[in-house]
């Protein structure tokens, strides 16, 4: 499954992953997007792998915003426009 | 940190050979580490390329964004940059590729938004005196009425911080879109409309050969900022080299994105 979210004013933000009973597996995030240091981002996908598919694009922000130390340094990209790709990845929306 | 302005640093040049496109990705890790590390001055470097490549950025997922079958069949590598952003398409001559190495101290304090514009601002220089008004577009490109011109990417590491810019020149936007799997929306982002041949700005804004326009480039950046003539060391290409195999040619850093 493979959802999209351009950040306004940023860059895009890519969730591809599957759903297995109800929870969120390979999930890999990817995309034109500024991020240091550049082990942020399997950290992000580490985190959330195995979180509830039902989970709140709020909650997943959460669990983005946690994953990495607070002195990562995002552009383009912020832990709610992750949440939105992983929330369009799982809900089938498209970018719009 | 105390900010440090371009005239306090003594800016060298490299314009030397073409390289491979791994060689030109580990070049710019081992030259970010040693302008970090006192070993070199501040440095800018322009590439030239010997073989057509694609360089994705560090965050993008190679299968979303390569078709590797016809990468394959236009014998196009494709590569992995240590910064984030978009894809490049390469082909000898079709783009301009430049890279700013420099002291953390220059952009120190700086919010991201500022030290792109502040790292091209002799580039914005220099296409004012070839004729084009060109501007900085948030986050990461220059642009102009004409579309866009050039793409950004930095990357902080070791105490430095490399700035990097591709132009386009003269790309022929088919071959592009066969391997790149891009939008027709991106490809009017990258200044054209979907049914152009070719994203040319620079040649058919210059209407210059792309030699002319990197030394008229040159020459501003000489003038604004001072650069001395300078090359690769024996002992930076070997560790260019080094890095290459070790990392930049290997499966597991250009599919570190699947």
């Amino acid at each position: 499954m493979h959802g999209e979210y351009k950040m306004p004013g940023g860059k895009l933000a890519v969730i591809d992953l599957e759903i297995r009973g109800d929870r969120l597996v390979d999930v890999r995030l990817s995309g034109d997007f500024f991020l240091e240091p550049d082990n942020a981002l399997h950290m992000i996908d580490a985190a959330l792998e195995g979180q509830p598919a039902a989970l709140s694009p709020p909650a997943i922000a959460g669990v983005v915003a946690a994953a990495v130390p607070a002195t990562t340094m995002m552009y383009g990209i912020s832990p709610d426009a992750v949440a939105m790709a992983v929330h369009r990845a799982v809900h089938g929306e498209q970018d719009a | 940190m105390t900010r440090t302005s371009w005239r306090d640093h003594d800016w060298q040049l490299i314009h030397t050979d073409a390289q491979m496109p791994v060689q030109h990705m580990a070049l710019d890790a081992v030259l970010t580490d040693e302008v970090g590390a006192g070993r070199r001055k501040p440095t800018l470097r322009i590439w030239e390329w010997a073989a057509p490549a694609v360089v994705i950025g560090r965050f993008q997922s190679l299968r979303n964004e390569v078709d590797a079958e016809a990468a394959q069949r236009h014998g196009i590598e494709v590569v992995r940059r240590i910064s984030g952003g978009g894809a490049m398409f390469i082909e000898p001559g079709n783009t301009i590729t430049y890279s700013i190495y420099a002291p953390l101290s220059l952009i120190d304090g700086l919010p991201f938004s500022e030290a792109y514009a502040y790292m091209d601002e002799w580039v914005l220089a220099a296409l004012g005196e070839l004729g084009i008004e060109a501007w900085y577009q948030p986050l990461n490109d220059i642009t102009s009425a004409g579309g866009k011109i050039a793409g950004a990417a930095q990357v902080r590491r070791s105490g430095a911080v490399l700035h990097h810019v591709t132009m386009a020149y003269d790309i022929d936007a088919a071959k592009m879109v066969d391997v790149l799997r891009i939008g027709r929306e991106k490809l009017s982002d990258k200044g054209t409309k979907s049914a152009a041949k070719r994203v040319d700005p620079l040649r058919s804004q210059t209407g210059l050969p792309r030699a002319s326009v990197i030394e008229a480039m040159i020459s501003t950046f000489r003038r604004l900022h001072g650069l001395h003539d300078d090359a690769l060391r024996p002992q930076e290409v070997a560790d260019a080299e080094s890095l290459g195999l070790a990392k930049f040619s290997t499966p597991a850093w250009t599919a570190d994105v699947p």
